[in-house]
């Protein structure tokens, strides 16, 4: 009977709580799979058996990966040259130690074999941190965007010693590479431009949107004093670097002139890493369809960036692409290697499995 | 309003202060003085009643909440951190930008506390607005007012039901006894109602003639004590104490209205100084939590000096100025060493993350969702009480999967509290030896009578009884309906001892009316079913009393009234008796007894009736017992039925009686009168005037009550003890009482070694002989010890204190009996400092405060005894077995939730603020970052924030039936648990292999390219969130909410490169993740990186859940089988690790081997396992 007691008085208890539950248990908490932690979850137990295939199949698509990565990245064609000058003997070691302005140089480059198409042509810089903290907050967005009054960010490369305003201001631009190239080839003995092509090598959205220039037609008039929409009505300054002013950049084509300059712009996007390559010129796909022909190249260099100052080098760079941008070993291995790996542990979690499996992984 | 010079001012608040801080205060009825300006009101120093529990006010809320969130040392650091940022030598970010972290933290515990604020000034103001009655002199009687305009010495008149506004001096009631009954609920919980009696007695009381003045004590916060006297006129003093004060917060019931004298208004009142707030304790956890802290600043200032040196030789290495070298805006460049040292501060903020700003945020609110939860489990919520579990400290959740101690009371803990008459032992039969008892009524008579009168219950008249009392009944009905099988064994047990015990053994089935003892006239037993009988309600102080006159009703001996002055009883007869009662000599702790002095009706002699523990009653025993004679005899034999009581777990009282000469009750009555109104010492001289009179008692008898186990105690025990928590019983109880009720509910085992009050060093030579032996390496020896109180005190001695606490670590279970609630709390420090393990202390009265305040956990649970434990605990629950989900599953969960949580905030911030120092080496070491501070800011705050704190709310590693059903899973919280010193630097170990990995994979992939800054860090930032959250995969279950956060991520960052054209210089995210999105090597790097950098944990993760399993590993591969495998298994697992202390079929029976106890004569071991048997049963089916 204390069996039966005890179950009447909890069918009692069942029956208040359906029937007056609201009044008689006021602080019952919800019974719902949330408040109940009860919600349902899915989650593996990372054991040898289930991993296996994991490993496996992670391990089988990073080698197809590697295999393709490392067999484009060897197809891929570069040729480098340094012309820093800084070793005696080399082309340009006499242009590395006078001081003379548009010191010119020639560097002689053999192509052994048909330099497939598109070709890009870099001029690579080491040793030159444009990451610096400093250096890049030295630049005025707004000023390049048509607004041209420097910022307090430019400085000291704001305003010269007559205060008169700089532009474009700040530390990236008035550092601005400033070499220039012209290559040529040699056939039968006769220098004969290739001609490049200097369109679309910055980004678009940069040419397009971020960098604009000054309404003014004739762009020259923005800088002499004569925009009305400049607080000082002072002639702009080059950047003290220069030689020459912004709306000079590119004379021939105004759309590749002042802030939109191609070269600029590829310049203003500061690099990554220490040791860089930034694009110069593309070979004009209209002249050389397929490419660079097999021969004899000089390369003319008009010398005037300086690099002894933090012991940088320079070089150019002659490289054509695939998919998967530049030459680059290092990711085709690393996915061969990891991809092994991944095999190997397979292996190993195969004769974990066998070993120690759990009986409701069957 | 008058003007009044500042030197009155002063003065006048000098005089206040002097006037509140004096001992004594000296309060005059304010009606003289009705409509006098304030400067004339006597009482004008002591504060009103209004109430403000605001910690704000409205216009100085910004200033008071910032300074209380500074005292934070993790704010003060960040806003340090802050104010560096705008310092223009160093300023690494933009300095507003900076700012936002610190102001969303600040701003959103400044809203927390606002609401939590508001909510207190919204009942604050519903308390100061609630009606009440206060007497005018000018319209001549009590004009309803408000709350908060009583003052002191105000008339105050509470009707029936009715909320008392302030602390008030009962002056009258509507009574003509002069007595208001309360109830205090509202400030301890205790629903029984509670005498309280008028000062003067006067019935006609008029406000306007009270010229008294009430002298009374400065206030304090002690409920139950209070004193004060009246001068009623210039020479009469009358004293008065807590008997007489009406406490703010109580309830009047049936009592139709009274009137009081306001003493103590406000927050002076006692409920107000009792109210201390949610209490602040500090976790183990979080305090591991901030020596790692510690180690991440050491870490921190590491790394920036690695910084500080770098920059200066690299600055020192370059040949001349490069073109990149951007001076100052002075245009000259500071030398190497001043811009290393700035260069320091720099990397200070730019690495600030790796101390885990959004951690102490996280951890507040995972508590809250982790508290929410518990709270809202429905398995501790008790039906019959309708209570959940209460959650009191809001921040120790995570200590409840850490404990190795638990230190519970007895009674109303392991037990219901609810009190079952079950024997007893008069001594009144022995003296007539085997003659007819029919004939010989005089002892039982007496006995009961002395039973009836010799307390404190209170009766009230309702027809709407309690929930708890009619379920009380039933149980009661329950119990007699389930010993029906009993009389025969029991009978057996008496015929072997004596034959006149019969009579106690009848009592025990009243309701069988065959069984009807002989001396009651049988007509009697129909009288107890009277209509106006059964609506009898009694409210008593103990439940042990209303269990003893619940008993004596039903053998005929009804208590009907009981007012200050009389008790009128009804005897079996039918006749009616009305006591004059001439003094109570109430209960306290030192006497363990109480006395009611009354004036037989019939006879007139000065009978003293006393009541309490035996040991207490048997010291007190007139001369005869001393002898050899009769008395002697029966006080042996009665001694000899009190220790089997005691080993059937009943707990025993003796009843005594004194019969007083008028001479010398005339001359105590006058020592008392003095005690009574004594101001000083009144406690002391009050004992002393009671411990005068009990003296040369006569021992009527001794009483049995049974306390039942609660529902699944034994299990419950059963499963702390396999999670490896150490039991302690801790009780004021006999040993032999406390022996047996731990065999019942599995405190001790049959073959555990009893060692019982034995000699320390011995014992502990012994258990040290066992322990080295080679040969019992494996086993390891069942020793419980069991301690009395006086032992107790000897063990805890400074000198023994070592070898107890050496004992007592070898012990599997401790039980104390007779201990104090002083001593309860001592030895929970004791173990607490010397053993350094979590203790947990459980108890239901007030007499384990100190215990559950001492703990690093204090539960109460809210049963018979009121609320005091339970206002002074952490947790309340409200039943014991509820402690057993709450800390194998609650305990298990939130613990390893939080400390996994908190091991991935760090990690997850060494991790990527790592990314940036890496670069530094790229960068000349000048604090550049290639990730826009936006998105730096925002990947902490927002995309990698919900995962952890849904995390450490939601996560469960192992269902709560398998924790339930395997409690040895709690043993990988105890001690260092899962936050160990290794643990955090693995993972911090882990994070540096992650970020390296994280940042040299794209380094190497985009060396001599023509990537620029941004476009490089796009990747980097973008396989940190992978890697990031996938590190959190391993453990969580919340992938929607992953996703959601990658999700989260691409959307922000898509959205900001979208349209941050020119802004936020120098980073210009304008397309950047667009452009990185478009060229397939993006994702080639971010998959490559993320298998990597995960690659070493998944392996491990693997090979230890397939190699080296862990319990919880095991039970996580149970918990995916289907639910009847997964009990095979179970049970399986069970055994072979559990060994045999799964066995529950079989019930113990409590043979003591080593009990040094001399009453070994019947063997009455049958009865006692017949009842554990009876207990087991109803367990068994309670389920």
């Amino acid at each position: 009977d204390v069996k039966s007691y005890r179950k009447v008085q909890e069918d009692d208890d069942a029956d208040g709580a359906r029937v007056g539950g609201n009044e008689k248990f006021t602080n019952r908490p919800d019974n719902t799979a949330f408040t109940q932690q009860r919600l349902p979850a899915w989650q593996p137990i990372l054991s040898a058996g289930i991993v296996i295939p994991g490993f496996v199949l992670i391990g089988l698509a990073f080698i197809g990966v590697g295999v393709a990565l490392f067999v484009t990245s060897r197809s891929i064609q570069v040729l480098e040259r340094d012309y820093t000058g800084d070793e005696s003997g080399t082309p340009c070691a006499s242009c590395a130690n006078s001081n003379v302005q548009n010191c010119i140089c020639t560097l002689n480059i053999t192509v052994e074999t048909l330099f497939k198409g598109p070709v890009f042509f870099y001029y690579g810089l080491s040793n030159y941190f444009q990451n610096y903290r400093r250096y890049g907050t030295s630049k005025d967005d707004n000023q390049l965007y048509g607004v041209l009054n420097p910022s307090d960010n430019c400085a000291p490369y704001a305003y010269n010693s007559n205060n008169q305003p700089i532009v474009p201001c700040g530390s990236i631009a008035n550092s601005m590479f400033n070499d220039t190239f012209k290559l040529y080839q040699t056939v039968n003995g006769t220098r004969q431009e290739v001609s490049l092509d200097g369109k679309g090598i910055a980004w678009w959205t940069d040419y397009n949107i971020k960098y604009r220039n000054p309404t003014n037609n004739p762009l020259k008039d923005a800088f002499n004093g004569s925009n009305s929409g400049l607080f000082y009505r002072n002639f702009l300054i080059n950047p003290i670097y220069w030689s020459k002013p912004a709306y000079e950049l590119d004379t021939s084509d105004p759309s590749n002139n002042g802030f939109v300059n191609q070269d600029f712009l590829v310049w203003m996007r500061r690099a990554a890493l220490p040791d860089f390559r930034k694009l110069y010129r593309r070979i004009s796909q209209d002249k050389y369809p397929d490419g660079l022909p097999a021969g004899n190249y000089s390369l003319e260099i008009t010398y005037n960036y300086r690099v002894y100052r933090f012991s940088g080098k320079k070089k150019v760079v002659f490289s054509n692409v695939s998919w998967m941008g530049g030459k680059n070993e290092f990711l085709g291995i690393a996915y061969l290697v990891v991809g092994s790996m991944c095999v190997f542990m397979s292996i190993v979690m195969l004769i974990v499995y066998a070993k120690f499996k759990f009986p409701d992984e069957e | 309003m008058t003007w009044k010079s500042p030197v009155a001012l002063v003065r006048e608040a000098l005089q206040g202060q002097r006037a509140r801080e004096k001992d004594l205060r000296s309060l005059m009825s304010n009606l003289p003085y009705e409509g006098l300006e304030k400067g004339k009101q006597p009482n004008r120093y002591f504060p009103s009643n209004a109430i403000k529990t605001t910690k704000y006010s409205l216009l100085l809320f910004i200033p008071m909440n910032l300074y209380e969130q500074f005292h934070r040392l993790a704010n003060i650091y960040f806003v340090g951190l802050a104010i560096l940022n705008f310092i223009p030598v160093v300023n690494a970010f933009q300095p507003e930008v900076a700012l936002i972290p610190i102001c969303i933290i600040l701003s959103l515990t400044a809203l927390k506390d606002a609401w939590e604020d508001f909510r207190r000034y919204q009942s604050d103001k519903k308390l100061n607005n609630t009606p009440c009655f206060i007497y005018s002199r000018k319209e001549k009687q009590f004009v309803e007012r408000r709350w908060k305009d009583v003052r002191v010495g105000d008339f105050v008149k509470v009707v029936c039901n009715e909320t008392i506004p302030a602390d008030l001096l009962l002056l009258y009631t509507s009574d003509p006894n002069g007595v208001c009954l309360i109830e205090t609920a509202n400030l301890d919980g205790e629903t029984n109602l509670k005498q309280r009696t008028a000062v003067s007695g006067n019935p006609e009381f008029e406000p306007e003639s009270f010229n008294g003045i009430v002298v009374c004590e400065k206030p304090n916060n002690n409920l139950n004590h209070f004193k004060c006297y009246m001068w009623v006129s210039n020479t009469q003093k009358v004293g008065a104490g807590i008997e007489s004060l009406l406490l703010r917060g109580c309830t009047v019931r049936n009592t139709d209205h009274a009137v009081g004298f306001v003493v103590y208004a406000g927050h002076e009142t006692k409920s107000m100084l009792n109210n201390s707030g949610p209490r602040y304790k500090r976790s183990k956890l979080e305090r591991r939590l901030n020596i790692d802290v510690f180690f991440c600043f050491i870490l921190l200032f590491a790394m920036c000096l690695i910084g500080a040196l770098g920059h200066f030789i690299w600055l020192y290495a370059l040949p001349g100025v490069p073109p990149y070298l951007v001076p100052p805006a002075n245009g000259h460049l500071d030398s190497p060493n001043l811009s290393s040292f700035y260069m320091f501060f720099t990397m200070i903020i730019l690495l600030q993350i790796l101390i885990p700003i959004s951690l102490y945020v996280s951890i507040e609110l995972v508590k809250i969702g982790q508290i929410f939860l518990i709270t809202n489990d429905i398995d501790l919520y008790d039906e019959e009480t309708d209570s959940r579990i209460q959650c009191k400290a809001l921040n120790i959740t995570e200590d409840l999967g850490q404990i190795e101690y638990i230190f519970s009371d007895k009674t109303g803990t392991l037990t219901e509290n609810k009190m079952v008459f079950r024997r007893c032992s008069i001594m009144g039969t022995d003296r007539t030896g085997s003659s007819s008892r029919c004939q010989k009524i005089d002892p039982y008579l007496e006995f009961f009578l002395a039973l009836t009168i010799c307390n404190t219950v209170v009766v009230s008249m309702t027809n709407n009884p309690l929930e708890t009392l009619s379920s009380l009944v039933k149980n009661t009905g329950n119990i007699l309906k389930c010993c029906k099988r009993k009389p025969k064994r029991n009978r057996t047990f008496t015929m072997d001892s004596d034959d006149q015990f019969q009579p106690s053994v009848k009592m025990e089935e009243p309701g069988t009316s065959g069984l009807q003892p002989c001396s009651l006239h049988a007509a009697s037993l129909h009288d107890k079913h009277p209509l106006t009988s059964d609506n009898l309600r009694y409210e008593a102080e103990s439940p042990d009393e209303a269990a003893l006159v619940y008993a004596t009703k039903a053998y005929g001996f009804t208590l009907l009234a009981r007012t200050p002055d009389s008790v009128t009883v009804r005897l079996p007869s039918g006749e009616v008796l009305v006591f004059e009662v001439l003094d109570t000599l109430t209960f306290d702790s030192n006497r363990k007894r109480m006395s009611v002095l009354v004036r037989h009706p019939i006879t007139k002699e000065y009978v003293l009736y006393t009541k309490g523990a035996d040991y207490a009653i048997m010291e007190l025993l007139g001369t005869p017992y001393a002898g050899i004679g009769n008395e002697k005899n029966i006080a042996a034999v009665t001694q000899r039925h009190l220790d089997c009581y005691a080993k059937e777990g009943l707990r025993t009282l003796c009843i005594a009686k004194k019969v007083v000469s008028e001479a010398v009750y005339k001359h105590w009555l006058v020592e008392r009168q003095r005690a009574l109104t004594a101001i000083d010492n009144r406690e002391v001289l009050i004992m002393d005037t009671a411990v005068q009179l009990e003296t040369n008692l006569t021992l009527l008898g001794a009483t049995g009550i049974e306390d039942r186990l609660q529902e699944n105690v034994p299990d419950t025990i059963m499963a702390l003890r396999q999670a490896g928590i150490k039991v302690w019983v801790l009780t004021g109880d006999k040993p032999e009482t406390a022996v047996n009720i731990g065999y019942a509910c599995r405190l001790l085992e049959d073959e555990d070694l009893i060692t019982c009050r034995a000699i320390l060093d011995c014992t502990l030579e012994e258990v040290r002989r066992y322990n080295s032996d080679p040969r019992n390496v494996d086993t390891t020896l069942n020793i419980s010890l069991v301690i009395d109180g006086r032992t107790l005190t000897m063990a805890l001695s400074p000198d023994l204190r070592g070898d107890f606490v050496d004992l007592a670590k070898h012990c599997r279970s401790v039980l104390c009996c007779r201990v104090t609630p002083l001593q309860k709390s001592r030895v929970v420090k004791v173990i607490r400092e010397k053993l350094k393990v979590m203790t947990l202390a459980v108890g239901d009265g007030a007499n384990d405060v100190n215990m559950i305040q001492a703990a690093d956990i204090g539960i109460g649970i809210s049963g018979q005894e009121g609320m005091q434990a339970v206002m002074a605990s952490d947790f309340a629950i409200s039943r014991f077995k509820h402690l057993k989900k709450l800390l194998l599953v609650h305990g298990h969960w939130c613990y390893t939730r939080l400390a996994n949580m908190i091991i991935y905030f760090f990690y997850k911030n060494v991790a990527y603020v790592n990314l940036l120092f890496w670069y530094q080496f790229f960068c000349g070491f000048s604090g550049s970052t290639m990730i826009d501070y936006w998105l730096l800011i925002f990947f902490n705050l927002f995309f990698t924030s919900l995962p952890p704190i849904m995390f450490g709310i939601m996560d469960r590693d192992i269902s709560a039936e398998m924790l339930l059903g395997v409690p040895e899973l709690y043993k990988t919280g105890q001690g260092e648990g899962d936050y160990r010193f290794t643990t955090f630097w693995v993972s911090i170990l882990d994070a540096f292999y992650q970020s390296l990995v994280c940042f040299f994979i794209p380094y190497f992939v985009y060396q001599d390219s023509d990537i620029d800054m941004f476009t490089f860090g796009t990747p980097l930032n973008t396989t940190a969130l992978f890697t990031i959250l996938l590190h959190l995969s391993i453990e969580i279950k919340s992938w929607v909410i992953m996703l959601g956060s990658v999700l989260f991520y691409f959307i922000v960052t898509l959205a900001y490169s979208a349209t941050c054209v020119t802004c936020n210089p120098p980073s210009n995210p304008y397309w950047v993740l667009q452009n990185q999105m478009a060229d397939p090597m993006f994702y080639l790097i971010c998959i490559l990186s993320t298998v990597v950098a995960l690659l070493p944990r998944y392996t491990f993760h693997v090979l230890r859940n397939s190699i080296a399993l862990s319990p919880l590993i095991e039970a996580k591969h149970l918990d995916r089988l289907d639910p009847s495998m997964r009990e095979e298994w179970m049970k399986e697992w069970r055994s072979y690790r559990g060994g045999g202390q799964v066995q529950r079929s079989t019930l113990s029976t409590p043979p003591s081997p080593t009990l040094e106890n001399p009453v070994d004569i019947f063997s009455e071991s049958l009865a006692v396992s017949d009842i554990m048997g009876d207990d087991f049963t109803l367990n068994v089916f309670g389920q």
